[in-house]
């Protein structure tokens, strides 16, 4: 009983972590998806093709790679020492994982928000412009409430994936829930703590699911 | 709005419009008096649509001079096409209103949130005034009921009436109908036209596109049947209907 209790106080240190790769990675990758998803339909050719070979990157390389790449890149290509690179609490290892994560989401976010703004009919954007309202107007009143429900469930998978993607920062050694679990689990020569980590994760997104459907269900009011 | 009723409210003149290689409009006039019903007739792909888009500045023309109540929206000096700038765009499209066929009521807004939107922030009317001429408006179309209704709890023919009242709320000097009842069945279809006959007896400045031949015999003043990119005939409502000079018209017709 006793390891069973230290095993959770373990993964529970190591649950802040989780929720802080999950948390920081959404906060950032959504308005970055938003700005990329902008560019890659934007006019200008070069911004769009840019936009592109970005998402096609990011989506077309693992994530773990990427991961490596933002934390030992500085060091590797310039020598920079990153050991001691901290913004408040977090070090490095946490930041390159935020960096990583939220560059790697944001190229599927800016997919999805593409295909919400591309199916919005042509009409939607003419009444607007006839009623003489300005193109922010129609973007930020008429557009982007109809894209918010259309992504909804498409968002959704992203972000229960995400909840378990944050176990992919253990290759970089940050102390996030699975880390904890894994070295628990040497140390007790046990499964236990990896089924007590997947619980975890199952709750976190059990919970993810219903605070999405009330979201959906908040805008079902129209169809 | 002016008592003389020979005033102009549309001008359109020498109009061309091209996709492509292919040319819509090929030198299209149109005018429109004060409190003058046109209803505008033809095959489909002959070119009403287009010449509604280019009125409504939903289309930009290629060649030609569009004026909309006095204001000219777009001009052909020497051969150059020059449209006004963004701020008179703006002020122009204050003095229109446009209906479209299949309705393009935002979704998301309420019935009363549709028609009042513009009303208070392109308007800039406090949102007392823009409820006051919301409710007189839904009352009009026999819809005050339905205020705090969403248009997907609407039927096809309530919700064509809810967006000509969003296009009468910012009380426009002309109102274009973009075939307001292709989408509706026939039953849905009598209740909008009824509301236009409505506007006709008031006086309401409209140019409709549409399919509904007796309903544009009846209501408008003029008929304008366009095919091919060009205005063929034109005349009196009844006379162009009940006798027909060309023989293209007489084709079309005969169809109905």
């Amino acid at each position: 009983m006793d390891t069973f209790l230290s095993t959770l106080s373990q993964l529970g240190e190591g649950f802040k972590f989780t929720i802080g790769i999950f948390g920081f990675t959404l906060l950032f990758s959504i308005p970055l998806g938003l700005l990329v998803c902008k560019g890659r339909m934007s006019k200008v050719k070069i911004v769009s093709l840019l936009c592109r070979l970005y998402i096609s990157i990011l989506r077309g390389t693992p994530l773990m790679l990427q991961l490596f790449l933002v934390y030992f890149g500085p060091f590797y290509l310039f020598k920079a020492n990153t050991a001691n690179v901290k913004i408040g609490p977090y070090n490095y290892r946490f930041i390159a994982t935020i960096i990583a994560f939220s560059l790697n989401y944001a190229a599927y976010f800016a997919e999805i928000f593409r295909g919400g703004i591309q199916s919005m009919s042509r009409g939607q954007y003419e009444a607007a412009t006839v009623l003489g309202f300005s193109r922010m107007q129609t973007y930020f009143k008429i557009i982007l409430p109809q894209v918010v429900k259309r992504v909804l469930p498409s968002v959704s998978n992203e972000v229960i994936t995400l909840v378990k993607d944050t176990s992919l920062a253990q290759v970089i050694s940050v102390a996030e829930m699975f880390t904890k679990a894994s070295a628990a689990a040497s140390a007790q020569v046990s499964v236990i703590p990896f089924i007590v980590a997947g619980a975890f994760y199952y709750f976190t997104n059990l919970l993810v699911e219903v605070i999405m459907n009330r979201i959906e269900k908040s805008m079902s009011y129209y169809s | 709005m002016s008592e003389n009723n020979n005033d102009i409210v549309l001008d359109m003149s020498n109009i061309h419009k091209s996709f492509g290689k292919l040319e819509v409009l090929q030198g299209i006039d149109l005018q429109v008096k004060r409190g003058e019903v046109v209803a505008v007739i033809g095959p489909s792909g002959g070119g009403k649509s287009t010449l509604l888009r280019c009125a409504t500045t939903l289309e930009k023309v290629d060649y030609g001079k569009i004026t909309i109540g006095g204001d000219v929206l777009c001009d052909t000096i020497d051969g150059h096409l020059k449209y006004c700038d963004k701020k008179l765009e703006k002020e122009i499209r204050s003095k229109f209103g446009l209906v479209f066929q299949n309705f393009n009521l935002f979704p998301h807004f309420s019935v009363k949130r549709n028609i009042t939107e513009a009303l208070i922030h392109v308007h800039k009317k406090s949102k007392e005034e823009a409820d006051k001429i919301c409710g007189g408006l839904l009352n009009k179309m026999g819809l005050e009921e339905k205020a705090d209704e969403y248009p997907c709890n609407l039927s096809g023919g309530q919700q064509q009436r809810v967006s000509i009242a969003r296009a009468l709320a910012t009380n426009p000097e002309i109102i274009f109908f973009d075939e307001p009842t292709s989408a509706l069945d026939p039953e849905l279809t009598k209740g909008v036209l009824t509301v236009i006959r409505e506007l006709a007896q008031e006086k309401m400045t409209m140019v409709i596109v549409t399919h509904e031949m007796s309903f544009a015999r009846d209501v408008a003043d003029r008929i304008v049947f366009m095919d091919g990119g060009v205005i063929v005939e034109e005349g009196p409502a009844y006379e162009l209907v009940t006798n027909p000079k060309q023989e293209r018209t007489k084709t079309f017709l005969a169809g109905y």
